[in-house]
């Protein structure tokens, strides 16, 4: 596999916090540009698995390999971020205290060392590309606010925002619509659509009507491994996995 | 009937006592009379009698002031007074009046007779009825191997019924042989018995038979020697064990209440050093009370120095949790600063009512004295504390698991948010947990009080080992405290005799600084994705 | 070269300061000199001394500043490495003494003479050399500062665990300088100097010189701590600070950040106690106390951290206080250093500078009360004065 078809590859992942097991026996495949969803209840393992996947925590068994080759077991967040994947958290994470151009900046990708930090300086190509994703993510006139002044919604996108700053291969995004108004949603729905062209995407999500709008295969999560996977109407349709979401 | 019987047997007791008596007062007062052989073989056979009533008059025959009176040769033990003679009795050493200088007259003694008497001492103690008053004598021969007192040992040996006693008499008469021209054979034997004693005095008697002439005797001394190192390095083991224990104890208690603020809250109280300091001058407030009003009860004195202790810390630290450390929720690294800043005020506070000196506090009486294991001196105030210490566990841990309370720290350390969700008072859990935790460094303080000095800097001396306990051990399993308060106590005391006192801090530190490496949340650590950040 | 990245940084404050410092280093000294002692505007050669060592602290303040206010790492044990810079000028000092000691050896220093030591330790080779005592004084502290923090940021040792671990190292370090046989003169420390580079370390002029250099290093530290905190690296320090976790998903590593910045504070502190110690005259293992490590933090958080200019007024205003109280109320000294530390961590979390910060701020908003929020000039000072605790989940 010299360029590997499947860009991400979990194979028997499992983990366990003091013998509770988050992940148990995972496998599941994200192919090359390829946006799937996960959807699961609470407790389900789903960011336990973007831990693993980021190199947060360490499974106790398994194959992880990225682009073919890589083992993720081995190395550590910021190498895995190096490798092009990209996280964006449940709870927006930005840096408050920086303003919102400051965010995009810190995400850019260029050279992650301190002496190349130490010595940088913008040149305008790396400008030209912020002001298009401030564009993006539609906050052209909130560039000098600090992050921390932004609402709920806006610092989400300013979070996704960041992610394609970094133009990861892979993005992993937890609950992106969650405190969004409608509108927001669905626009939301559209910029990731728009980014699975050229990027691979996972996406957890809770609101079944955001992941009907993005239209892709989805992968239920229950008790740590894959309960069902395929269209969202196959799932839904499952007994397995109405039992586990109506049942319980 | 049975009456009758009891009568008869008092009364023969009696005319046994009374019999015994006369006979000895009639062997001493033989004394007077004779040549200087007839005198040795008195004096042979009053040693025979084994009464250690006898070693007064002795005594005074070796001085040269046992005098008998001329008008009816009975004997005397005299003290010169004026012109005359105060007259003692030789057995119940009741005064029995004056004589002039002409009544009595002096019992000669020689060397040779001396001698005699040294030895007939030796066996009259060896036989005295107070085991402990043998085994002195026994140890008095072991160290001078006095070799007159074979044979006085053999008799007493013989006589003897206590094992222990039985023991050092053994081992004294193994190390008169060494010192005798007896054979070899009798002396490989006393090397044996010498090696199985196995302390430092032993010891040194082998060595200076290994230096000796006699080649044959060498090799077995050496072998002993051997021996005894092996046993010797056996009981320091134990005695580093012993040391690191106590210590580890004064660190258990001293950091266990630091471990479960740091638990629930997060924080690190750096004024929690001067909670114990204030349980340590409670204790002498309670004491000195006690010496003015009531000092017939002063041995109670610590029971109430313990709930004092426990009160006053107590409420301090919930008075500091209160006013300072809720407002700095979240802020842990403030909450340093703002803790040190109370520990510098607490400080100097005691410094200015107490004055900068150290204050006398007293062991109460089941505090002081010590006993001993073998080679091992164990002192009673170290024994109480790590049993103390121990009981402070326990109750701790019981609580922990079996309260209401328990229950709602043991939720709060593992999730606050949660707890606070499910509608536990995480308010007023912090408050009570910092209470708790100040009031066992106050308990902690009551127990230092009784091995350290009491001064205003007595908590700045053990808030950095109980820090480095804490990070040791890890949050949120009191297990870990007790773990690592142990393992750096005694670590600490076994590096000591290799490394000296500083050096031994030092490889404590760094080794924990390293550990963190490996384990950065300490030997027990919560896991899972709740713990973060 | 440097201009250009202070280009973002130099605001009018630290332009203030760099200006005062520099005139400091150049009036002081004329002041003390070329006025005779009646003139009104004498300084006294005894207040030269303490301003100068005033300006050490500040520059200790500073270095702490830089891994406290901009990376979040709350040091205990800074002062090991000013006591380490300290050490390595107080080593120079002693071995410039020469004949002049009690016993009059010539290469031995007098403490070694009277433990009995027959010959110079391999580890004071060199130190009658000052550029190499001076190197000394920034590797020494520089190089335990990279191994300690190697060890601890690799293993993500933060928060609370790496400030008591800082403190257990200045605490190991104060007892290894108590022992006689490390060679640093145990209790007493190295004291006794005579001069300096030639000059009577006693006379108006070197006290003076002292004084000068001291600003000038201290000016020279704000320059390089603007450079950092205004490159592109300073960003990567404040999101470390802010959201350690989410730095690293971005790809950055975050140790080495840590350990770049953790390092050059220490040299930086190193560099203010090598000029501390020939001020004081003496440096003893006391300056490894935990007590004085902490002191210097309450100095940054009074004047303001993650501000650089807060720090430095800080320290000078705290042991000007601190003068004061010991010469006039001595007992009352701890209770007001105490109550300092609960007053500042509870109401005034942004410092002096800060405070004054917001002060300006409220007053520009409510002029233009249609622009909110456009007047944050330097967001990463703003954001020094409310430090989040962001968990990256």
């Amino acid at each position: 596999m010299a360029k590997a078809e499947n860009l991400l590859y979990l194979d028997g992942v499992s983990v366990s916090f003091d013998g509770f097991k988050a992940l148990n026996n995972l496998s599941f495949l994200i192919g090359r540009n390829e946006m799937r969803a996960i959807i699961g209840p609470n407790g389900a393992g789903k960011t336990t698995m973007m831990d693993v996947i980021t190199g947060k925590t360490r499974p106790d068994e398994g194959t992880l390999r990225f682009d073919g080759k890589i083992d993720l077991t081995a190395h550590d967040e910021a190498e895995i971020a190096g490798f092009g994947i990209g996280r964006k958290f449940q709870k927006p994470t930005v840096f408050e205290n920086q303003s919102v151009r400051d965010n995009l900046k810190l995400a850019l990708k260029a050279p992650r060392g301190p002496f190349a930090t130490l010595f940088h300086r913008d040149d305008a190509a790396q400008r030209a590309r912020i002001d298009e994703l401030l564009a993006t993510i539609r906050l052209r006139d909130r560039e000098t606010d600090l992050a921390g002044d932004l609402s709920h919604g806006q610092k989400q996108w300013l979070e996704i925002g960041m992610l394609l700053a970094q133009d990861p291969e892979l993005l992993l995004i937890d609950e992106p619509a969650a405190g969004m108004t409608d509108a927001e949603t669905a626009a939301t729905a559209d910029l990731l659509r728009e980014i699975a062209r050229t990027h691979s995407v996972v996406v957890v999500e809770h609101d079944m009507t955001f992941v009907r709008a993005l239209g892709v295969k989805v992968t239920v999560l229950h008790e740590g491994s894959v309960l069902a996977e395929g269209s969202l109407d196959h799932v839904s349709s499952d007994q397995k996995v109405i039992d586990v979401y109506l049942g319980r | 009937m049975l009456a009758l019987t009891l009568l008869c047997a008092v009364f023969a007791g009696t005319v046994q006592a009374q019999s015994a008596d006369d006979d000895l007062r009639a062997r001493l007062n033989a004394l007077a009379s004779g040549g200087f052989d007839e005198t040795q073989r008195q004096i042979d056979a009053i040693a025979a009698t084994g009464d250690p009533r006898a070693a007064p008059a002795l005594e005074a025959l070796s001085e040269g002031d046992l005098y008998f009176r001329q008008s009816d040769t009975a004997v005397f033990i005299v003290r010169k007074e004026g012109s005359g003679y105060r007259l003692q009795d030789p057995l119940t050493l009741e005064d029995t009046g004056t004589a002039g200088r002409r009544e009595v007259k002096k019992i000669r003694v020689n060397n040779r007779l001396r001698r005699a008497i040294r030895t007939a001492l030796g066996t009259l103690t060896l036989r005295a009825p107070d085991p402990a008053a043998r085994i002195e004598a026994a140890d008095a021969i072991f160290k001078a191997q006095d070799v007159d007192s074979i044979e006085p040992l053999d008799a007493a040996l013989a006589a003897e019924t206590d094992t222990d006693v039985a023991r050092h008499m053994r081992e004294a008469r193994a190390a008169a042989v060494l010192a005798s021209d007896r054979p070899t054979q009798d002396k490989l034997e006393a090397i044996a018995t010498i090696a199985a004693r196995g302390d430092r005095d032993a010891r040194s008697l082998l060595t200076g038979i290994s230096n000796g002439p006699d080649t044959a005797l060498h090799e077995a001394a050496n072998a002993a020697i051997a021996k005894v190192e092996r046993v010797q390095g056996l009981w320091d083991t134990a005695r580093n064990i012993w040391f690191g224990l106590s210590l580890g104890s004064v660190l258990l208690l001293a950091a266990i209440g630091l471990a479960i603020t740091f638990g629930v809250m997060g924080v690190i109280n750096m004024a929690h050093g001067e909670m114990v300091m204030l349980g340590a001058y409670t204790t002498f407030v309670v004491q000195s009370l006690f010496r003015t009003a009531a000092p017939e009860y002063f041995d109670y004195s610590l029971i109430v120095a313990l709930p004092a202790a426990f009160l006053v810390a107590g409420l301090v630290g919930i008075a500091i949790e209160r006013g300072i450390i809720r407002f700095l929720h979240d802020r842990p690294l403030e909450t340093l600063l703002a803790t040190w800043g109370v520990s510098l005020i607490l400080q100097q506070s005691v410094r200015t009512i107490f004055g900068p000196t150290n204050q006398e506090v007293g062991n109460p009486s089941f505090m002081s004295g010590a006993f001993e294991i073998g080679q091992l001196t164990i002192t009673y105030n170290r024994l109480w504390i790590v049993v103390f210490a121990l009981v402070v566990f326990t109750v701790l841990l019981v609580a922990m698991k079996a309260t209401r309370f328990g229950l709602y720290v043991r939720a709060v350390t593992q999730n606050r948010r949660m707890s606070a969700s499910m509608g536990i008072r995480t308010p007023l859990v912090d408050a009570l947990t910092f209470g708790l935790g100040s009031g066992i460094a106050g308990i902690a303080g009551v127990a230092l009080s009784q091995i350290d000095n009491v001064s205003p800097n007595l908590g700045q001396s053990y808030i950095i080992d109980s820090f480095m306990v804490v990070v040791f051990g890890g949050v949120g399993n009191l297990w870990g405290t007790l773990l690592g308060a142990f393992t750096l106590g005694i670590a600490n005391k076994f590096l000591e005799p290799v490394a000296g006192a500083v050096l031994a801090k030092i490889l404590v530190l760094v080794f924990i600084i390293l550990f963190i490496q490996k384990r950065p949340r300490g030997l027990f650590a919560l896991k899972g994705r709740a713990v973060d950040a | 070269m440097t201009l250009r990245f202070l280009s973002g940084g130099l605001t009018g404050g630290r332009i203030v300061m760099l200006a005062l410092l520099v005139a400091a280093a150049i009036l002081v000294p004329v002041l003390n000199l070329a006025l005779p002692e009646s003139h009104p505007l004498h300084v006294p050669t005894y207040a030269v001394t303490l301003m100068g060592k005033y300006l050490t602290y500040a520059l200790l303040a500073l270095a702490l500043d830089l891994v406290w206010g901009y990376c979040g790492i709350l040091s205990l044990g800074h002062a090991a490495f000013f006591a380490l810079g300290g050490y390595a000028m107080g080593m120079y000092l002693m071995r410039q003494i020469g004949t002049r000691g009690v016993y009059g050896d010539p290469v031995l220093p007098d403490f070694m003479v009277f433990l009995n030591w027959q010959e110079l330790p391999w580890y004071w080779y060199g130190f009658d050399a000052f550029p190499f005592a001076m190197l000394i004084a920034l590797a020494a502290p520089g190089l335990l500062a990279f191994i300690f923090g190697w060890f601890a940021f690799r293993s993500r040792v933060t928060g609370v665990y790496l400030s008591i671990i800082t403190q257990a190292m200045t605490y190991a370090l104060l007892l290894a300088f108590f022992r006689n046989d490390m060679g640093f003169g145990g209790n007493n420390g190295l004291t006794d100097f005579k001069d300096i580079l030639g000059f009577d370390i006693q006379s108006d002029a070197t006290r003076a010189g002292l004084f000068a250099a001291s600003a000038l290093a201290l000016a020279g530290g704000l320059v390089i701590a603007v450079a950092i905190t205004a490159s592109k690296l300073g960003k990567v320090l404040i999101a470390v600070r802010d959201a350690e976790s989410r730095t690293r998903f971005l790809g950055y590593r975050v140790e080495h950040y840590k350990l770049f910045v953790w390092t050059v504070s220490a040299m930086m502190a190193g560099l203010a106690g090598a000029l501390y110690v020939p001020q004081v005259g003496i440096i003893n293992p006391g300056e490894f106390a935990p007590a004085n490590s902490i002191e210097a933090v309450i100095w940054v958080a009074v004047g303001g951290r993650g501000t650089l200019v807060g720090p430095i007024i800080g320290a000078v205003l705290v042991n000007f206080a601190k003068s004061w109280f010991t010469a006039a109320l001595p007992e009352f000294w701890l209770f007001a250093l105490g109550g300092l530390f609960v007053f500042v961590t509870l109401f005034l979390p942004k410092g002096i500078v800060g405070l004054a910060k917001s002060a300006v701020q409220r007053l520009r908003r409510m002029r233009e009360p249609q622009t909110p929020g456009r007047e944050t000039k330097t967001p990463r000072e703003m954001a020094a004065a409310r430090p989040s605790e962001q968990a990256a989940e």
